[in-house]
């Protein structure tokens, strides 16, 4: 019934929905079955309104997630492959120091934008933390092995250059046993006091969203991050890795995004499968369908951000209720670069 | 009052197994508990005659919020204050031992839009000196604030203290934090604006000041005791400045333990109603806080 009112509003209003995508089971419709977006204007979202929702709590006590939903004004099949390899790093308000697409397998030369020669408190705050880690301990996200690895290579060399190697050292090693393994060779963190495994507070977080892990359940049983066995192999990932601030402090991350054609419209799934520090890890999951509204198309991306971070779980209340609201500020404005940038696309 | 908090932690107990278990999630009862003890040196005193001498204080405070999660925009805000005033007075200065709040918290935060927070904190307690507690030393002061925020580093607030008894009773105040550098964040949110300096990701030093006020009904003989009958059963309004340097330790992701020092500007007791004013000289003070968050 809501449905047909929103409908008749919209005829009402002498605006003329043409697509063939936009009934029964178009875009709009499928969206409401597994979002929590439930009022889309069209119109105005080719104006680029962006639609938010922060997501409920979770009982997982590391998890956050929110959804947005924007249009792009371009088809479908370019959304897909900018929203893989669109470059924020030119964007300062994005604090983007470095993005970098990987080769299969990944080489040390993929890293070469990696640097540490930068006055930047954030990126001299990682400096630090790397030179501060012992073999057993380290405030940032590593493995034992790797924690004694970058320990013996850094030591307390303040070289920058010589820091830069020897992460390049490190997430070569991570980003080619991902490659060669995916899900299963992600290595745990375990120098923070707790061992944590990303994939499974991935897992964890996605049980929690049904309606959306169901809708996305072809492309995430595919990649083995929900509803049991993996059949990755015939999908392949664009493997990135970056440099960027998050809470003032420099994160370098690795990650893959997978995409998948599901009858009229597209899946894709962003997966950080490391990340250096400050929190554990996140999955976007996007939908992308296409649009046409008047004279005017272009792809109707709806996206679901999950993040675990430990601090969290000690972010309760009101406090909750902020951090939930400045994500979702913080997508806003990633979202918005990423249109502009493909306005000046067209 | 008695009966104010039983009725509180009636409906606590009532809130908990129903909010938390509803959702069987622990998340969505969080609680507040937040304490402080403060020091100020002798101060000379003017508007109490001659010969009064310098007033020394002691105070300490604690407060505590249970708030489960009614629904995903909105938390109630259950919970008690007690704060104490005590006044180290020589000779027979109009000024009084002791000022004491013990009321409940009774509130809510609810979000409005993407980007608007706000919350309504009425206060119904005693405020008084204690001496002879009556129904006038009864006082619900409310407390409205909306906080804009505008992104991670920039969060607007805008504050108003709604209390029919003081002369003032309604005390607007708007507040901003900016985290204008990565070590830097100009934090001006009343009662405690500071201008703050993140040493390392647990410690921090900064510059601040610290107001506190209130307005207390004093005892029926006060005034016939100090030699100024007309200040028998007073309202008065309280309030002491103090600015000075401090530090804040996060010794555990969930407890925040401070410590400051520095001056006390002013304080100031206003018995409005009878056109009498006693006003402090400026003094050093101590301060330690901790606030607990989980």
């Amino acid at each position: 019934m809501k449905r047909m009112i929103f409908w008749f509003g919209v005829a009402w209003c002498g605006i003329v929905v043409s697509t063939a995508y936009s009934q029964g089971t178009g875009p709009l419709e499928s969206l409401k079955r597994f979002s929590a977006i439930q009022r889309i204007d069209l119109g105005k979202m080719l104006d680029g309104e962006i639609l938010a929702e922060r997501g409920e709590l979770m009982k997982f006590h590391n998890g956050i997630t929110a959804e947005t939903c924007f249009v792009a004004p371009i088809p479908p099949e370019d959304a897909v492959k900018q929203l893989q390899i669109w470059d924020p790093s030119p964007h300062e308000s994005l604090k983007v120091y470095a993005f970098q697409a990987l080769h299969d397998p990944c080489e040390p030369g993929d890293f070469k934008r990696l640097s540490f020669r930068s006055n930047q408190h954030s990126v001299r705050w990682l400096l630090e933390k790397t030179q501060a880690g012992a073999p057993d301990k380290s405030d940032l996200n590593l493995s034992r092995t790797e924690a004694r690895e970058l320990a013996g290579c850094a030591g307390k060399n303040s070289d920058p250059d010589r820091i830069a190697s020897c992460w390049t050292k490190l997430l070569v090693a991570r980003a080619a046993s991902f490659q060669r393994q995916e899900l299963n060779g992600v290595p745990p963190y375990e120098t923070t006091g707790e061992t944590v495994q990303p994939m499974t507070q991935l897992r964890a977080m996605l049980d929690e969203e049904l309606p959306a892990a169901n809708e996305f359940q072809p492309i995430l049983h595919r990649i083995g991050l929900f509803g049991g066995a993996n059949d990755a192999a015939t999908l392949e990932p664009y493997y990135y890795w970056s440099l960027f601030d998050a809470d003032h402090h420099a994160t370098i991350n690795l990650g893959a995004v997978y995409q998948l054609r599901v009858d009229d419209h597209f899946q894709m799934v962003d997966v950080e499968y490391y990340v250096s520090g400050n929190y554990y890890t996140s999955v976007t999951l996007y939908e992308i369908w296409p649009i046409r509204v008047g004279g005017r198309s272009g792809s109707l991306i709806w996206r679901d951000d999950f993040l675990a971070a430990p601090m969290l779980k000690f972010t309760k209340g009101t406090e909750r209720l902020a951090y939930g609201a400045i994500m979702l500020q913080e997508i806003k404005k990633e979202i918005r670069c990423f249109q502009d940038d493909m306005k000046a696309k067209q | 009052m008695s009966r104010s908090f039983g009725l509180i932690l009636v409906v606590a107990w009532l809130l908990t197994p129903r909010t938390a278990g509803a959702a069987g999630n622990s998340m969505a009862v969080s609680q507040e508990l937040d304490a402080q003890y403060t020091y100020i040196a002798g101060a000379g005193t003017r508007g109490a005659g001659p010969g009064v001498g310098s007033v020394s204080e002691h105070s300490a405070g604690v407060k505590y919020v249970f708030s489960p999660q009614v629904t995903k925009d909105l938390l109630l805000r259950l919970g008690f204050e007690w704060q104490r005033f005590s006044f180290d007075v020589p000779g027979h200065a109009p000024i009084p031992d002791t000022l004491q709040q013990a009321s409940a918290v009774i509130g809510l935060d609810y979000q409005f839009g993407d980007q608007w927070l706000v919350r309504a904190e009425l206060e119904p307690g005693m405020y008084s000196d204690f001496e002879d507690s009556r129904f006038r030393d009864f006082n619900a002061p409310l407390v409205l604030g909306a906080a804009y925020l505008a992104e991670a580093d920039l969060q607007w607030f805008f504050g108003v203290r709604v209390d029919l008894r003081s002369n003032y009773p309604i005390m607007p105040a708007p507040g901003v934090r900016w985290k204008f550098a990565d070590e830097w964040t100009l934090n001006l949110v009343f009662p405690n604006p500071r201008l703050e300096y993140d040493v390392n990701d647990r410690f921090q030093v900064y510059l601040g000041a610290n107001v506190e006020s209130g307005t207390f009904v004093v005892g029926d003989h006060f005034g016939s005791d100090h030699g100024v009958t007309k200040l028998d059963h007073a309202t008065m309004d309280y309030m002491a400045i103090c600015v000075g340097p401090g530090c804040s330790w996060k010794a555990l992701p969930s407890l925040t333990v401070e410590a400051g020092a520095g001056l006390m500007l002013q304080r100031r007791f206003d018995f409005f109603d009878e056109n009498t004013t006693i006003r402090n000289h400026e003094a050093p003070y101590l301060q330690i806080a901790c606030h607990a968050r989980f």
